[in-house]
């Protein structure tokens, strides 16, 4: 007679569930987060200033987010940000109300700001009444790169020091995920605005210690954080150093713990040379290289030149060369998987630009011929693109590809200082640039991009269509819907070869082993700097 | 030698001046200007804004009203407000000038210790093997340039110690042994291409002295070859020497931009470059008025230098 085991059948089971802890890093014992220690990075440049509402670069978001909270923020231990990550800061909770017309937050009431006084949701008022250039405003930005992601914002609200309501004038779910960019945070109401370009008074984990502009940018742990345990770290600590070799040496000799930010594969890969044990993370990543074709100088102006250009940039040849091997392709939204809201990848492979190289030059030399383009009358044009290396070199490639198609391209750099005035002014033919989404949304990267108007349609470009298109993925609720009408519209502007993407880079950092907790989002570079829960483990 | 000095101030008053016209025009030439960098960094451009800010800062005024109000400003030791930080300018500049002239001074030191002695070695030992050896450093030197030398010894440190100079910028004031430390190699890899230049003025003046007839009476007479050879050649030699390492200091104290972000220290040079770029027009302004004022401070230090080493030299008569 046998015994019952009433666990056997479950048997095979546990060696399963006990084989897969085994052999999956995060199975195994993680590591308890140690306190103390003070790391030190060197960020993208310098910070222009610290006011990350005025300034549209990461170097501001690096060094500026750990001092601040926003209403809600993504999740930086998930890999992709999109409204499923959101997590609550300073809002304990939100609700959509009015069918999607009001956005209510109830934000938490243990927070205070760096200098003692209590949060409230006046601080929410005054920011985003100041970021939407609200006519009754208490303060005014010299500089507002975001105005446009708060222009359906109607009023907002404040009901009780713990309750604020955005009123929208039409439905946005998105607007959430504006909310919870790095461009984002809320600032202190009673610290004048002009203040907070040099010094930071925020309610986030770290406090500034000193800030020494084109240095470097110091902070020690903020004891009274509103997240219990957090942040880990005793101090963190921005180095600027310039010369990118000397950023390799500095990691390499451990005087930095993280480096990496505007690194190619190249430089990852050279510093991992001298140094074996660094950890190198390569991942893709929301910032484009995409051609501007001015919509308002004929030639360009003609659909079929357009086409012609976009054809003959073989992007293989693109991923090879100025991209070492580190892209993605997609259209005008980062691609999936890595992005929300791309084109299907069987799509992605049948864009202008991805097929036959030789078969897509003859056809673009067919195109120009139509367009009036042919060995006797070859379209001359000037190729303008910044004068830093990074777009440089895109750029020669894309001289030698158009020269391939009997295109007479001459090459342009533009000192950096003026190149967005120029590209604002629509001063060029046809432009190499490089565009970093804030937000891998349709919302922020379309409406910027390509809407009618828009400060930053450096293209000129204007479709009736396509605005009446992104109004309505904008109100759209239904995700998978909404996902169908944006990739409509990115359809569209494709063929209309509307700002044609290159592609898409990947980002490369290393870091020492003893850096934990140090994430890496593959949508976005921008939301991922609080750096509360980083640790050393040495 | 008092209307010496006074003619010099009055002629380096002028100089000033012309500089001064120099640094605030040709910053109006180069394209753009403080309000489309403030935009740039914003990635778009709203007019109405930009028009505001030219405003704001007065730069929408006559470019000869702004001239004259920022050399008034100048002359009162006012230095304005950093358009790109929004801090006074003298704020943003004090804390990067010590950087700099320590910099310029211990490399100079360095180049001037190792330069005259080679340069005078190679002389006296002209035509032997430790001539030609001296030559080969001393042209190598002079190939080579310091940021890339720089450049190099970091490489060289970081794979063979993993070590390297700290990056982060020590005083001093509070540190002293751990500021030397820093500040080394940089000046080893700037004064050596000082070094070599100067050790080869050296040899060419010391080699036309040696030939002079006090110096064969000097050696006829039996003087040991360390008076003949330190005191009574090197001083007659010396002028042209002092005249480099006058040029030497005042191109060193613009000219360290390279080797200040190899080594990343926070100087003026490296702040003057980007605050160009940045059309920061109250920095640019004033810290190349300040270089200006070093450069000409320099050159009429080294001509009243002259008198005191060659008291046949004097000032004020025709």
């Amino acid at each position: 007679m046998t015994r019952p085991r009433p666990l056997r059948p479950l048997l095979p089971l546990a060696l399963v569930l006990v084989l897969t802890l085994a052999v999956t890093p995060g199975g195994a014992q993680s590591p308890q987060p140690k306190y103390g220690g003070v790391l030190v990075t060197a960020p993208l440049t310098a910070t222009p200033s610290l006011s990350l509402h005025e300034e549209s670069t990461v170097a501001t978001t690096q060094q500026a987010s750990p001092c601040y909270n926003n209403l809600v923020y993504f999740d930086p231990a998930k890999k992709q940000e999109s409204l499923d990550t959101l997590i609550p800061e300073l809002a304990e909770k939100w609700s959509w109300q009015d069918n999607h017309r009001n956005l209510v937050f109830f934000l938490r009431r243990d927070v205070g700001w760096h200098d003692g006084k209590p949060f409230s949701s006046r601080d929410v008022k005054y920011t985003f009444d100041m970021v939407r250039g609200a006519p009754d405003a208490a303060a005014r930005l010299k500089v507002n790169p975001r105005k446009l992601w708060y222009e359906n914002i109607e009023a907002i609200e404040t009901p009780d020091p713990a309750t604020v309501v955005f009123r929208l004038k039409r439905p946005q779910p998105s607007l959430l995920l504006m909310l919870a960019s790095g461009y984002s945070p809320v600032y202190p109401a009673h610290v004048p605005l002009a203040e907070l370009k040099n010094k930071c008074i925020g309610t986030g984990p770290f406090k500034l210690k000193e800030n020494r502009p084109g240095e470097y940018v110091e902070y020690v742990k903020n004891p009274d954080y509103f997240v219990k345990g957090r942040p880990y770290l005793d101090g963190l600590k921005f180095v600027v150093i310039r010369d990118r070799s000397t950023q390799i040496a500095a990691v390499q000799s451990r005087q930095l713990d993280v480096a990496g930010s505007g690194w190619n594969r190249t430089n990852a890969e050279d510093a991992k040379a001298g140094a074996p044990k660094l950890v190198v993370v390569e991942m893709d990543n929301n910032v484009n290289d995409n051609i501007l074709i001015n919509f308002k100088r004929p030639p360009f102006n003609d659909r079929r030149v357009r086409q012609a250009i976009n054809l003959a940039l073989d992007r293989k040849a693109y991923l090879v060369g100025p991209r070492q091997g580190a892209a993605t392709f997609g259209g005008a939204l980062l691609p999936r998987p890595a992005g929300v809201w791309g084109l299907p990848a069987a799509e992605v492979t049948k864009l202008p630009g991805m097929g036959d190289a030789a078969r897509q030059k003859a056809e673009a030399r067919k195109l120009l011929a139509e367009a009036g383009f042919g060995p006797g009358n070859p379209l001359k044009l000037t190729l303008s693109t910044r004068a830093l290396a990074i777009y440089v070199d895109t750029a020669s490639w894309m001289v030698d590809q158009l020269q391939q198609i009997g295109v007479e391209a001459t090459l342009e750099q533009i000192e950096s200082g003026v190149w967005h005035p120029k590209m604002t002014r629509l001063e060029y033919q046809v432009a190499l640039n490089l565009t970093g989404i804030g937000v891998d949304d349709p919302d922020a990267q379309l409406f910027e991009n390509y809407r009618c108007g828009s400060q930053r349609n450096f293209s000129g470009y204007c479709s009736e269509e396509i605005d009446r298109l992104m109004i309505e993925q904008s109100q759209t609720l239904d995700r998978a819907k909404r996902l169908a009408l944006v990739n409509e519209i990115d359809r569209k502007l494709q063929a209309d070869a509307a700002r044609p993407i290159l592609g898409w880079a990947k980002q490369h950092w290393v870091m020492w082993p003893h850096v934990k907790g140090w994430v890496v989002h593959e949508n976005s570079i921008y939301n991922v700097s609080r750096r509360q829960d980083v640790w050393l483990d040495k | 030698m008092r209307v010496y000095v006074l003619k010099r101030l009055v002629i380096a008053g002028v100089t000033l001046l012309g500089m001064s016209v120099l640094i605030f025009v040709l910053m109006r030439l180069a394209p753009g200007n403080i309000t489309d960098i403030i935009f740039e960094s914003a990635g778009y451009v709203d007019e109405a804004d930009r028009r505001r800010l030219e405003i704001e800062l007065g730069i929408d005024r006559p470019v000869p009203v702004q001239y004259a109000r920022w050399l008034g400003d100048f002359l009162r030791g006012e230095l304005g407000k950093s358009y790109r930080y929004d801090l006074p300018a003298w704020e943003v500049i004090k804390p990067r000038l010590p950087v700099t002239l320590e910099l310029a001074v211990l490399s100079l030191g360095f180049s001037v210790l190792l330069g005259v002695p080679t340069g005078v070695i190679s002389a006296v030992r002209r035509g032997r093997p430790l001539d030609y050896l001296l030559r080969v450093v001393s042209l190598a030197g002079l190939s080579m340039p310091s940021f890339w030398l720089g450049m190099v010894v970091i490489l060289a440190l970081v794979r063979s110690l993993g070590w390297i100079p700290s990056m982060t910028y020590v005083s001093p004031f509070e540190n002293l042994g751990a500021n030397l430390f820093q500040f080394v190699l940089p000046s080893l890899a700037v004064g050596y291409r000082s070094s070599a230049l100067i050790m080869r003025i050296t040899r060419s003046t010391m080699l036309e002295v040696l030939r002079e007839d006090y110096i064969r009476t000097a050696w006829a007479k039996g003087q040991r070859e360390r008076l003949v050879v330190w005191r009574h050649a090197l001083k007659n030699a010396s002028l042209p020497v002092v005249t480099i390492i006058g040029i030497e200091f005042a191109f060193l104290i613009g000219g360290l931009i390279v080797t200040e972000t190899v080594f990343n220290l926070p100087g003026v040079a490296r702040y003057l470059v980007d605050a160009i770029l940045v059309r920061d027009y109250p920095i640019v302004q004033n810290l190349a008025m300040l270089i200006a004022v070093v450069v000409v401070l320099a050159n009429l230090t080294v001509d009243l230098v002259y008198t005191w080493l060659d008291p046949r030299i004097k000032y004020g008569k025709a």
